[in-house]
């Protein structure tokens, strides 16, 4: 190799190096955090008035930690059966198909209807989703499905021929900013507790016609990934925020462990 | 007895003579008891925070003075077994409502507590070991593992995810008793029942002699023994008398449910941020509440209950 070639490569190897490091100063001005759990939703701080953010983000753990506008980047919900008392446009939700990237591609890249042909349609006779390449390296680990405890499949919620829907009860498409339309299928507990407001979250105004807005269920839950693994309680472990101030004189809280439970 | 208007005449005095601190200060040493002011001198009282903090902390500050909404009785619900204690309620209570914040001892204060607790056993190859041997499972657990009936825990736990394993969290913060302790025992009744079911503090009459804090049985009040910490651009500018105004050195707070926010209808801080969704907040008297929903629907039970304090405040499960 001469010398001008190594210098032109240790040059667009520097620049190669300091390009991204511009981008994280970019980034940095531009704070993110996420909300519910990470990988779900996020919302990106900015100010409301002089000296008062729409939101603030721990330095911490980069969670959500204060809400000073609470419909930040909301659209209206949607027709939902049983909660016509609410009225027009106070139950808002955050969109949930922008934060799916691949989604507009799923209907017309892959699954448009043309493909394989299948005719008549034959669908695997088992529960246990098939491995397929693509899917699998689009979504990691998706082969060992933790939903279900292997009674249920991809098309059990994936609409058959529209594959950026859901799928109802009826086999009617189901938007993916509506999700509670399908988990309600076997979830119907959780589902009455949801619309209730009991099960999950809302933020905005707490009268009962209020406007909120609505956490819905796939926010808070991976749907690939809900059974029990290194955590319980049906929700993914995250880092917790930092304990309270040490009374004063002390160096640790070991103090806290010598309680009398013999365990 | 001093008349307000004499009062009034030496403030003016002070102004004119340019001290304009000293005027604002002496105004505030004569206040009267919040409940007892009228409406023009809360008004004055506004107004003269107002100018005090935006000039304090560099930006526009409102005092809010709304009074409690008729038809409002404010209520809260947590679900117990919802809970991960990720301690996210504990900053965004911090973020939303001034607390000090400094790194000294006394300095960082935080209103809300999770107490972190072994879970009791109930497992199946010692449902035999009660005492005595051989008659089953007794009440409250096993005998000699009970099940975290007691309020022995850990508030500085710190591992690197929640929630563990056989851990239960318990956030505890004020209870906003119907029949408050605290309020029982302040000498100056500076702390007091709103109607609205809310348990105030009017922070310029409190002398900091701290009998609420030994009467409250919730751990719920702290003391400002250091000047609070509370950096400019972190301050929250829209607050209310009541509530999350600055508080100054030797004064008690604890949560007042938000009150700037839940006079306005807007869910307390906590229960925005909660990740799980644990925390509940509504008006008990509108039966479509989620909160009266939760009474009517779930298991709900009250800490320390046999106190008969009678806490809007209720700890529920599925
Ligand atoms: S209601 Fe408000 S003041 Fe009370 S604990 Fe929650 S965030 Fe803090
Ligand atoms: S934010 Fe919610 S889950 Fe986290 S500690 Fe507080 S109540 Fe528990």
């Amino acid at each position: 190799m001469n010398k001008f070639a190594f210098h032109t490569m240790v040059l667009a190897f520097c620049c190669g190096v300091a390009a991204p490091v511009f981008a994280q100063d970019a980034q940095k001005k531009e704070e993110i955090c996420f909300e519910s759990r990470k990988g779900a939703s996020e919302i990106t701080k900015r100010e409301i008035k002089p000296g008062l953010p729409n939101v603030k983000c721990s330095p911490k753990t980069g969670a959500a930690l204060w809400y000073g506008d609470p419909f930040d980047g909301t659209v209206p919900m949607g027709k939902m059966p049983l909660l016509e008392k609410i009225p027009e446009g106070h139950a808002v939700i955050k969109p949930r198909s922008e934060k799916l990237a691949i989604l507009p591609m799923c209907g017309t890249a892959c699954h448009n209807g043309v493909g394989p042909a299948f005719n008549p349609p034959t669908l695997p006779k088992g529960k246990k989703p098939t491995p397929i390449p693509t899917m699998a390296g689009l979504l990691p680990g998706i082969e060992n499905l933790q939903h279900g405890r292997g009674g249920i499949w991809c098309l059990d919620c994936h609409h058959t021929t529209k594959r950026d829907k859901l799928v109802d009860h009826f086999g009617d498409p189901v938007s993916f900013d509506q999700p509670q339309l399908l988990c309600g299928k076997c979830h119907g507990d959780k589902l009455r507790d949801w619309r209730d407001g009991i099960h999950g979250k809302r933020i905005g105004e707490f009268t009962s016609t209020g406007k909120k807005r609505w956490f819905v269920c796939t926010e808070c839950h991976n749907p690939h990934d809900v059974q029990d693994g290194a955590r319980n309680r049906g929700f993914i472990q995250l880092q917790p925020e930092s304990p309270p101030q040490l009374p004063r004189g002390l160096k640790d809280a070991k103090h806290e462990k010598l309680h009398p439970i013999p365990h | 007895m001093l008349s307000m208007s004499s009062l009034m005449g030496t403030a003016a005095l002070m102004v004119q003579s340019g001290d304009a601190k000293a005027a604002v200060e002496w105004a505030e040493h004569f206040q009267k008891n919040y409940r007892l002011m009228t409406a023009e001198e809360k008004a004055e009282a506004r107004a003269r925070l107002e100018r005090r903090y935006s000039a304090e902390y560099g930006k526009q500050v409102s005092v809010d003075t709304t009074e409690a909404q008729p038809g409002v009785l404010m209520g809260y619900a947590l679900n117990i077994r919802k809970c991960i204690g990720c301690r996210r309620c504990v900053k965004a209570c911090v973020e939303e409502n001034n607390q000090s914040r400094g790194n000294k001892p006394g300095e960082r204060i935080e209103w809300i507590q999770v107490l972190r607790m072994e879970r009791g056993e109930f497992s199946k190859d010692k449902m035999n070991h009660g005492y005595p041997e051989g008659l089953g499972i007794q009440v409250g657990g096993n005998a000699y593992t009970p099940a975290g009936a007691v309020l022995e825990g850990q508030y500085h736990y710190e591992p690197e995810a929640v929630p563990e394993k056989d851990a239960t969290y318990m956030p505890i913060a004020c209870m906003h008793c119907e029949k408050p302790p605290c309020v029982k025992v302040c000498p100056v009744r500076t702390t007091y029942r709103d109607p609205d079911g809310v348990v105030v503090i009017d922070y310029n009459w409190c002398i900091g002699c701290r009998m609420c804090m030994g009467a409250c049985p919730y751990w719920a009040r702290r003391i400002n023994v250091a000047n609070p910490v509370l950096p400019k651009e972190a301050m929250n500018p829209v607050t209310h008398y009541l509530g999350n105004r600055p508080r100054m050195r030797g004064v008690v707070e604890k949560c007042h449910w938000c009150l700037q926010r839940s006079r306005h209808s807007r869910y307390p801080a906590c229960v925005e941020v909660c990740p799980v969704g644990a925390r509940k907040f509504g008006n008990l008297l509108d039966p479509e509440s989620e909160v009266s929903l939760i009474l009517a629907r779930k298991n709900v039970f009250r800490l320390k209950a046999e106190l008969n304090t009678f806490p809007k405040f209720f700890y529920f499960y599925d």
